[in-house]
């Protein structure tokens, strides 16, 4: 005799179980919509007003698409100024910057994981960890002090050397990880099969690191690219000036020059979006790298 | 083709030893086995030899040459490694030739070489692939593949069996045997299966807590145990220790009498018996008294537990024996096989 009263009972709590799974589901959805949106929009937002001219962006309520397309806040900014220059030259100070920073790191990094330092390689890790906690501004008049000394300001070599300094403890901690995670066993099996630790390091654990290096280059370029302190202070004019003081500089005194100020945001957006794009493959690999085991 | 030989060699982590005055001297040609347990030292002791790491005190000889102070690259050994540390970033034909590529081996030669050595580990079909294309055998089988294409003169293995399954371990413990066999090199092989050790090994080494505790062959170890702790790692199942004392050649202990030992008085005395050692008997000439715990049919035979006091005492039986548990049983145990142990020192004393 089956008793249909807890049958129903079970068939209702399954029902129940069901639907639960799917609203969870559904929620998760909304939850990234909603985390898409806020990252999106900006950069869209800046795209379709670049194209409007300076009534249709204050229009209320607010316009989306813009009804009269115009390039004159494109040519205000690439033509009438020197936004070309501008950005090759954050291009230049970044990539720079990126390659020093990664040359020295990646190496520094391993040598973390991997040589017996004693007591002496904790407090250097934490030291080399410890010039980030200040904030940059703390430091902008003894390297402006520094870099006047020198001979270099107004030069993009002082924002290579100055980007650097900042991107350099980030790249050894985050190889240092990545490196840590790669098996001993496979450079020493390299070693025993003739190669120099050197050598082990470029054939075997290099190649395997490959998600953190991209996962740490993309992340320098980034800061390098965004950075605005020091640009204003160790830079003045046009031969050095960075993307990030051009757009800055159109906030003046009498007005800011909004249409400029979205043209030059997204076309500057635009180098990084495209890079991260060919690189994320490796990107995400990088950012779950705890995953994998050689 | 060469021997290895350790003279007093120590290796030290600031004050704690994990290696303790190790002296060896292996022949041409030999399979030596590095046997014990988890964290006595011997793993450490062939990455001395390998020159991953460096020793604290000693010296250590591959044929003629003192190599305590080169490296890896220039000791011409090979070593296959636990985790068989294949490159995961190349395919098996690359994995091969990186000895040989390092060396700057022309390409053509390089290729030759590479099919030969897999032909030889059985692998040809397999050159295309990636290792986490392939099973835990086919990796093990390049690894090996990658440590002889070089013609080393000496071969260190670290625990290559472990990471396989119990069938295919059989398997290639026979493989291992013939290949070094056909290549005539010398082979240090560190292992805690005490099986692997008896099967493969010309002679053992026995260590335990970083120091030697006996180097013997095979046979000689296990019918000849230097001490205690050589006496109950080797054989399985283990050997079976009863706590007395001996008086007039004859052992007294806990629900347990045997006579006829030629053994100095002793208060304090630990005796060994193997399993095989053991028959069951009639209660009038039984030696070894107890209730039995359990019997359990391995196939050919049958394992018996006896409850001795508070003791297992184990006796290989008949697989057809049967007993009811709870019963009492005795056994009798034949006194040339008995081996006698210092309760203290676990030095062998008969």
């Amino acid at each position: 005799m089956v008793d249909t009263v807890s049958l129903q009972a079970d068939l209702s709590a399954a029902r129940l179980r069901h639907f639960w799974t799917k609203a969870k589901g559904w929620i998760a959805l909304a939850v990234i919509a909603v985390a898409l949106v806020q990252a999106i929009f900006p950069i869209v937002w800046l795209a379709l007003n670049s194209l409007k001219n300076r009534l249709e962006m204050f229009a209320v309520p607010p316009l989306w698409f813009s009804m009269a397309v115009t390039s004159e806040n494109y040519v205000a900014t690439f033509i009438d100024r020197p936004f070309v220059t501008y950005m090759l030259n954050s291009l230049i100070v970044a990539v720079f910057s990126t390659f020093f920073s990664m040359l020295i790191g990646v190496p520094a990094g391993y040598a973390l994981t991997r040589f017996d330092l004693g007591k002496a390689k904790r407090h250097i890790a934490f030291w080399i960890l410890s010039t980030r906690m200040m904030p940059p501004i703390v430091t902008v008049i003894p390297i402006y002090l520094l870099f006047s000394s020198m001979g270099l300001l107004d030069t993009k070599a002082s924002l290579v050397i100055a980007y650097t300094t900042f991107n350099l403890p980030f790249v050894v901690w985050m190889m240092k990880s990545y490196l840590a995670d790669i098996p001993r066993d496979l450079e020493e099996s390299a070693m025993v099969d003739g190669d120099t630790h050197f050598g082990a390091f470029w054939r075997v654990v290099l190649p395997l690191a490959k998600p953190g290096l991209a996962a740490t280059a993309i992340f320098c370029l980034i800061q390098s690219w965004n950075e605005l302190l020091f640009a204003l202070i160790l830079t003045e004019t046009t031969g050095a000036n960075t993307l990030p003081i051009g757009i800055a500089g159109r906030v003046t005194q009498y007005k800011t020059e909004w249409g400029e100020i979205c043209a030059a945001g997204f076309a500057g957006s635009l180098p990084i979006i495209i890079f991260a794009f060919i690189v994320q493959k490796h990107l995400v690999r990088g950012l779950s790298f705890g995953a994998v085991k050689g | 083709m060469v021997g290895v030989t350790l003279r007093h060699v120590y290796k030290k982590f600031g004050e704690l030893a994990v290696v303790k005055d190790v002296n060896l001297e292996v022949a041409d040609q030999e399979f030596l086995v590095l046997l014990g347990p988890s964290g006595c030292g011997k793993t450490t002791t062939m990455r001395m030899i390998a020159g991953l790491d460096s020793a604290t005190e000693g010296d250590i000889y591959i044929g003629e040459r003192r190599v305590n102070d080169l490296l890896p690259r220039d000791r011409d050994v090979a070593m296959v490694f636990q985790s068989y540390a294949l490159y995961p970033h190349m395919t098996v034909f690359k994995n091969l030739e990186y000895p040989l590529k390092i060396r700057k081996v022309p390409a053509e030669e390089r290729r030759k070489q590479v099919i030969d050595a897999a032909r030889r580990v059985n692998i040809e079909e397999l050159l295309d692939r990636l290792p986490k294309q392939l099973s835990g055998g086919q990796r093990q089988r390049v690894a090996l593949g990658r440590s002889l294409i070089r013609r080393p003169n000496l071969f260190l293995m670290d625990e290559p069996l472990s990471n396989l399954d119990a069938k295919l371990r059989v398997q290639m413990r026979g493989e291992l045997k013939h290949l070094q066999h056909e290549l005539k090199t010398t082979t240090i092989y560190v292992t805690h299966d005490q099986i692997e050790a008896m099967t493969l090994a010309t002679r053992v080494v026995v260590m335990n807590k970083g120091e030697m505790q006996q180097l013997a062959t095979p046979k000689e170890i296990y019918n000849n145990p230097a001490n205690l702790f050589v006496a109950g790692f080797i054989g399985s199942p283990s050997m079976n220790f009863l706590q007395g004392s001996v008086a007039n050649g004859v052992f007294e202990g806990k629900g347990a009498r045997i006579a006829g030992l030629h053994a100095p008085d002793a208060a304090a005395v630990t005796l060994g018996v193997r399993p095989e050692d053991l028959t069951v008997c009639g209660a009038t000439d039984g030696q070894v008294g107890g209730e039995v715990f359990s019997v359990e049919l391995t196939g050919d035979s049958s394992l018996l537990s006896v409850r001795v006091d508070s003791v297992l005492v184990m006796a290989r039986v008949d697989k057809d024996f049967t007993a009811e548990i709870g019963a009492k049983v005795w056994l009798k145990a034949n006194p040339t096989r008995c081996f006698l142990f210092d309760t203290r020192t676990e030095a062998r004393i008969a």
